[in-house]
């Protein structure tokens, strides 16, 4: 089940309101146990019972660390959850590689990527590495902890919340009108970036990737691939959030209008928050960070990068992407950063390194990306021709919207009118908006064809 | 108070949405959008499966919600050819773009396959109908190269064309629908009877209207207003009796065919492998075969005063081998009969 199908909106979501603030308090937990399990089974079916498996081991070895913690449990409990991803995720890559350069013959495994299985995997290791730091101490029941991992707002696409940012709401936390409005418009405009944006983004590049292209429309494509890859994602992320917040939860912030970042660096900090934190915290320093030599450190990054890409899919060009952005992250580090200080050429290189780098994040096979590469270069193809000129003009509004978009200029204006004499005007025209919002989704989902969240995949 | 006006009004619609769309009776045809729409009996079969097919498709207001969902992509992203369609003088316009040069030679292919079976003695014919993004204005709209798949055609296929395509305009088209009317095919007929060197006859049709038409296109614009259907009759047509491979003997028009999935199914009971007509008031013993699509339809009827038999071939539902076991095309009137919509796919004939 994908937060934006009607489904889940006008059945699963209706019925999990009704029965959760209907029950006594003691009681909420498994409700929203239950509700995450069927939520999970309705993509999922039987891996249902994985998911509950992993959460199981994790918490005896949680246990097991906190009773007595040696490295080898925590030793355990990382490759219990490595091998784990590693079959389900990248088995058959390895194999179609080995296959590939020794020219064997094995057999694909007969496996289907688990939904989520990136994210839960790593929100389990966040465990064991805080409960080993001490940073939190390990959870005492069982429930309480599946409720954890699984817990349908994050569980498929993140973010990845780590138990010591939402143990003391498992535990004890308060709903109220005014947390449950914040989340029902914040999950609003997570709907509308996702179902009016992103899949509008994706209709118009698969249409224009279809046309005769020139070197106009291969630019074009890559600020589709960009756009649509950030309102999918950080869309979901909203609704997340706002799922969280209807029911209590404070999740952190995944994105901060990545795509006004001035340096890739600030890029990622403001992208995908919770997975470079992690990457950060339980990758980065742990390997020496940069407390160490020079060339330890550049080695360290490029560790980050690669697993970085590799997160992202069983596949070349998402190690590729992970490389792209170590070279870029170096450069800046030794040369680049005097010259990156929020000036508008800095803002300029910042968005056209992210839109090449989604260009290889969203072309799989390495043929098409290099013809897609050479089609940006001008490469046999013509500057510009009929239907670029054509396709610009018709999806220009798409495109401006996007543009607008991505920065906060928008949220700070309204936020300015709210506190002066406009409050008034502005509370109802927002409600208006938010609503007109819903309905416009709720229409283009009737009216659409099922489209998957980009990131489910990983 | 407004958070509260928020969690009520938000609560309130999922909550509505969902009691209404379970209350109001079950919907089995959407004639908007001319199919069976998914019913209780899925959920049976796997629920988790198909619920989100059910609720959509059993949505409350959903023809609205329809309409709005189309008039954001049309109105408010000035999307030119969203789902597909364009608009131009209240015509929707089905996005034929670009020629699709394999396709139209798979079309050559297998016409000039069947074309190599027929008798040379026999008049066999071609003949290409424009679909309506052919009327479209060139700088509004990405437009085929309809010379283009012309040409290819006229040089791979080495039987006599009969040129029809500048005998139309938009007008003689249905606006929500891809099909022409049929009496615009009033307007080729007497062209055709010359060069199947038939007698010319005067015919006095009556004319009869079906109402709430909605076509094909309706769903992709579905703001446009129904229309009427028109068909010819005279009593040599009524006499007429057609013989479905499928579905046994009907009239020529036949009014038991799935008219609430497509009023268009008026004309020959719709779609069909093969079909003959006979006409038992003939005065002659000539047959035709015609090779055709859905367009055909309505123009056949129009054609039976002329002919003892005609036989009509759609090889999007039969292979050619199973048309070959079936039928002769020795000593017939033959016409393959084709729309650019088709000619384009070519690929899509079996």
């Amino acid at each position: 089940m994908i937060f934006s199908s009607i489904s889940f909106l006008f059945f699963f979501l209706p019925i999990l309101f009704l029965i959760y603030f209907v029950v006594p308090k003691k009681c909420k937990n498994t409700v929203l146990l239950l509700a995450s399990l069927i939520f999970y089974f309705f993509g999922e079916k039987y891996y249902v019972f994985l998911l509950i498996f992993s959460c199981i081991v994790n918490f005896i070895i949680g246990k097991k660390i906190e009773k007595s913690p040696k490295k080898i449990y925590l030793v355990c409990g990382v490759v219990f959850d490595i091998l784990l991803l590693f079959y389900f995720k990248y088995a058959n890559f390895f194999i179609d590689n080995f296959n590939a350069l020794f020219g064997l013959n094995i057999t694909n495994l007969k496996v289907i990527l688990p939904l989520g299985i990136s994210f839960f995997t790593f929100q389990n290791l966040s465990y064991l590495f805080d409960v080993y730091r001490k940073d939190v101490s390990a959870e005492t029941n069982i429930f309480t902890y599946i409720t954890y991992i699984s817990l349908f707002p994050q569980l498929v696409a993140g973010p990845i919340v780590r138990y010591r940012d939402v143990k003391e709401e498992l535990q004890n936390r308060q709903e109220s009108t005014d947390t449950f409005a914040q989340g029902a418009m914040r999950f609003t405009i997570g709907l509308g970036k996702k179902v009016l944006i992103a899949d509008t983004l994706y209709n118009v590049y698969t249409t224009v990737l279809a046309s005769e292209m020139s070197l106009l429309s291969h630019w074009l494509v890559a600020l589709c691939f960009t756009f649509q890859i950030y309102y999918d994602f950080s869309g979901y992320s909203d609704m997340a959030i706002g799922l969280g917040k209807m029911f209590g939860f404070n999740f952190l912030e995944n994105f901060n209008y990545p795509l006004t970042a001035n340096s890739i660096t600030d890029f990622w900090r403001r992208w995908h928050i919770s997975l470079s934190s992690f990457f950060r915290d339980y990758v980065y320093i742990p390997l020496g960070g940069n407390r160490c030599s020079v060339l330890k450190n550049i080695l360290n990054i490029l560790v980050v990068w690669a697993l970085t890409g590799f997160w992202h899919g069983a596949s070349w060009n998402f190690v590729l992407w992970g490389l792209y952005f170590f070279v870029f992250l170096i450069l800046e580090k030794f040369v680049l950063k005097k010259y990156l200080h929020g000036k508008i050429l800095s803002h300029i290189y910042t968005f056209v390194v992210v839109t090449l780098s989604f260009v290889i994040f969203s072309l799989t096979d390495i043929q098409d990306l290099a013809s897609f590469l050479r089609g940006l270069c001008g490469i046999g193809t013509e500057i510009v021709n009929f239907e670029t000129i054509y396709y610009l003009k018709n999806y220009w509004v798409i495109l401006a919207i996007s543009f607008i978009g991505m920065g906060p200029w928008l949220k700070n204006s309204i936020i300015k009118l709210q506190k002066g004499k406009t409050e008034k005007m502005m509370n109802v025209l927002e409600v208006l908006f938010l609503t007109a919002v819903l309905l416009l989704s709720v229409s283009v989902l009737i009216s659409s064809t099922f489209n998957p969240f980009i990131y489910f995949r990983f | 108070m407004k958070n509260k006006i928020i969690t009520v009004a938000f609560i309130l619609m999922l909550a509505l949405g969902l009691v209404l769309t379970l209350a109001l009776p079950e919907k089995k045809i959407s004639s908007l959008e001319r199919r069976k729409l998914a019913s209780s009996e899925t959920l049976k079969e796997d629920f988790t499966a198909n619920l989100d097919e059910y609720l959509s498709d059993q949505f409350v207001l959903r023809d609205a919600f329809l309409a709005i969902g189309t008039s954001y992509d049309r109105y408010i992203l000035k999307n030119k050819e969203a789902n597909d369609v364009y608009m131009s003088k209240d015509f929707i316009i089905e996005k034929n773009y670009p020629y699709n040069e394999k396709g139209v030679q798979a079309f050559i292919d297998k016409i000039k396959y069947f074309a190599e079976k027929t008798d040379r003695e026999s008049r066999v014919f071609y003949s290409i109908i424009p679909d309506k993004s052919y009327y479209l204005d060139d700088s509004k709209a990405l437009k085929m190269d309809f010379e283009a798949l012309v040409q290819k055609v006229n040089s791979g296929l080495d039987i006599d064309y009969i040129d029809i395509i500048h005998r139309f305009k938009l007008e003689d088209y249905f606006k929500t629908d891809i099909h022409l009317k049929q009496d615009s095919y009033l307007k080729i007929v007497d062209e055709y009877i010359d060069k199947f060197g038939l007698d010319r006859q005067h015919i006095d049709y009556k004319r009869h209207t079906l109402n709430h038409f909605y076509g094909a296109s309706f769903s992709k614009a579905p703001f446009s207003k129904p229309e009427d259907i028109e068909y010819l009759t005279d009593e040599i047509i009524a006499n007429a009796k057609v013989t479905h491979l499928e579905y046994g003997t009907r009239e020529v028009y036949d009014f038991e065919a799935n008219r609430e999935v497509d009023l268009y199914n008026v004309f020959l009971s719709g779609p069909s492998a093969i079909l003959e007509i006979e006409n038992p008031l003939s005065t002659n013993e000539r047959e035709l075969v015609v090779f055709r699509d859905s367009f055909a339809s309505s123009l056949a009827p129009l054609l039976i005063p002329y002919y003892k038999k005609i036989t009509l071939v759609d090889l999007r539902y039969i292979n050619a081998k199973n048309v070959e076991a079936r039928m002769d095309l020795k000593d017939k009137d033959v016409l393959f009969l084709y729309s650019t919509l088709i000619i384009n796919r070519g690929n899509i004939l079996k």
